[in-house]
């Protein structure tokens, strides 16, 4: 890898992880990752923002071994997971003046997960400040912009935010800057979906924050470097917000096509009373697509077979996933087929207890569709409409 | 009284009327009544973050 100057004494020198295509064994990344460290020379003292995951952690030494970093006073850990932290044991063997500058929580979490002793950490609290000399580091703790120890860090003289997983997008790109904010703004999106959306309530506060910062760019410790930053303000924005949008997403499995057909009805009925529908056939679906739709829909049904008593395995999954990404969405359906009983809707509807929702009535048929099904399901768009009308989403 | 609270963050729930045996809190220990540095057993997080049902 080869390491980028940003401005003067500030350098990217993460690993951009082009062949990764899963994060915690859950989910896909299509497009790779990075891993973004930074370096910070002040005129008195050097900075290392943040590590690379351990599979990069001689990309991250060679980085700073050719650009002939000699000392590293400080190590600032803004996140103790093990994607930004786990070459910390390297780093501090390699520069035995090194001190891990991080918050209480997080150094707390970092023992736990990397076993690091106890005298090599200096603990700061919010609002804290740290100077290298002519350049100055503020930290701001973020609690749940992921992990509960999260913070992140601002240079004050260069007017840089290094935001952590906060802003970022699994990208792996050799662009150190965001060219194309079309392409980025989906990375974006999916990533918040993933990682920041169950926190939305608590991530609000710190976007405003932000924007209150004087800021020339933000960097993230995944994907690129934002230069302008109002892009991925805003776009967080409207994200965290209460608003949805007049859409139905439709998360289905069938298994001898009941459950299809039915589905199928029901997409042609929502699009002709002007409803945006995604269905998601769970069979083939890379459920960070899946969670990206979640972000701002207003309603999702989802779509059952019946596997002896209860809902197919794989609809089980995307509920489970859903609820635990806790979307903003307002409306709740299930519809399906059975073959001779069960109780499918009961199941899928108790495991929606994290997400504040109202169930519009299920429909679900014995066998086959029919005429009544499908009058039911007619019935099913009308509701969602008039729900989408009442909550003025239309 | 004896209001319930619930955690924004893991949708854990605060019952005063059971307290919280995992904290060795009796029952009957109103939320308010919880130390300022009360965490949430399952995921720690703050007071601030709970939310009266």
């Amino acid at each position: 890898m080869v390491s980028r100057e940003i401005i003067h004494g500030i350098h990217w020198v993460g690993a951009i992880d082009f062949d990764r295509r899963i994060f915690d064994e859950l989910i896909p990344l299509p497009n790779g990752t990075s891993y973004n460290s930074y370096l910070i020379q002040g005129s008195e003292k050097t900075a290392l923002i943040d590590t690379v995951d351990p599979t990069k952690e001689f990309e991250l030494i060679s980085n700073l071994v050719k650009l002939n970093v000699e000392r590293i006073d400080y190590v600032v850990v803004n996140h103790a997971e093990q994607d930004h932290s786990g070459s910390l044991p390297m780093i501090l063997e390699f520069f035995p003046d090194a001190v891990v500058v991080t918050n209480a929580k997080c150094k707390d979490l970092l023992i736990a997960h990397l076993h690091l002793p106890e005298n090599r950490f200096m603990v700061i609290k919010d609002k804290e400040t740290l100077s290298l000399g002519d350049r100055t580091l503020e930290f701001f703790l973020t609690p749940w912009t992921h992990w509960p120890e999260t913070q992140i860090t601002y240079l004050r003289e260069d007017k840089i935010l290094f935001s952590c997983d906060l802003f970022g997008s699994h990208t792996a790109t050799s662009d150190l800057y965001v060219t194309d904010e079309g392409e980025i703004y989906g990375s974006a999106k999916r990533y918040y979906a993933e990682i920041m959306m169950p926190f939305r309530n608590s991530i609000r506060g710190y976007v405003e924050m932000v924007r209150a910062l004087p800021l020339v760019m933000i960097a993230p410790s995944h994907g690129s470097i934002y230069s302008r930053t109002p892009f991925i303000l805003d776009a967080y924005a409207d994200w965290v917000s209460d608003a949805v949008k007049n859409e139905v997403v439709i998360a289905y499995v069938s298994m001898h096509g009941s459950t299809q057909k039915m589905v199928e009805h029901l997409t042609d009925a929502l699009i002709a009373r002007g409803i945006t529908v995604k269905p998601f056939n769970l069979t083939r679906t890379d459920i960070g697509e899946l969670a990206k739709s979640l972000v701002d829909t207003a309603t999702v049904v989802i779509a059952t077979p019946t596997v002896l008593f209860g809902p197919h395995p794989q609809v089980v999954y995307a509920t489970y996933l859903a609820n635990l990404l806790k979307p903003k969405m307002r409306y709740a359906s299930v519809i399906g087929s059975y073959g001779w009983g069960g109780k499918a809707v009961e199941t899928i509807v108790k495991m929606l207890d994290h997400v504040k929702v109202e169930i519009i009535e299920p429909v679900m048929v014995k066998g086959l569709p029919d005429e009544t099904t499908f009058l039911a399901l007619n019935r099913l768009a009308d509701d969602i409409l008039r729900k989408h009308n009442e909550s003025k989403i239309v | 009284m004896l209001d319930k609270y619930t955690c924004s963050i893991c949708g854990h729930m605060y019952n005063p009327t059971v307290g919280e045996p995992m904290q060795n809190i009796p029952p009957g220990r109103e939320f308010s009544d919880l130390p300022d540095d009360w965490q949430c057993p399952i995921c720690g997080a703050s007071r601030k973050n709970f939310r009266k049902e």
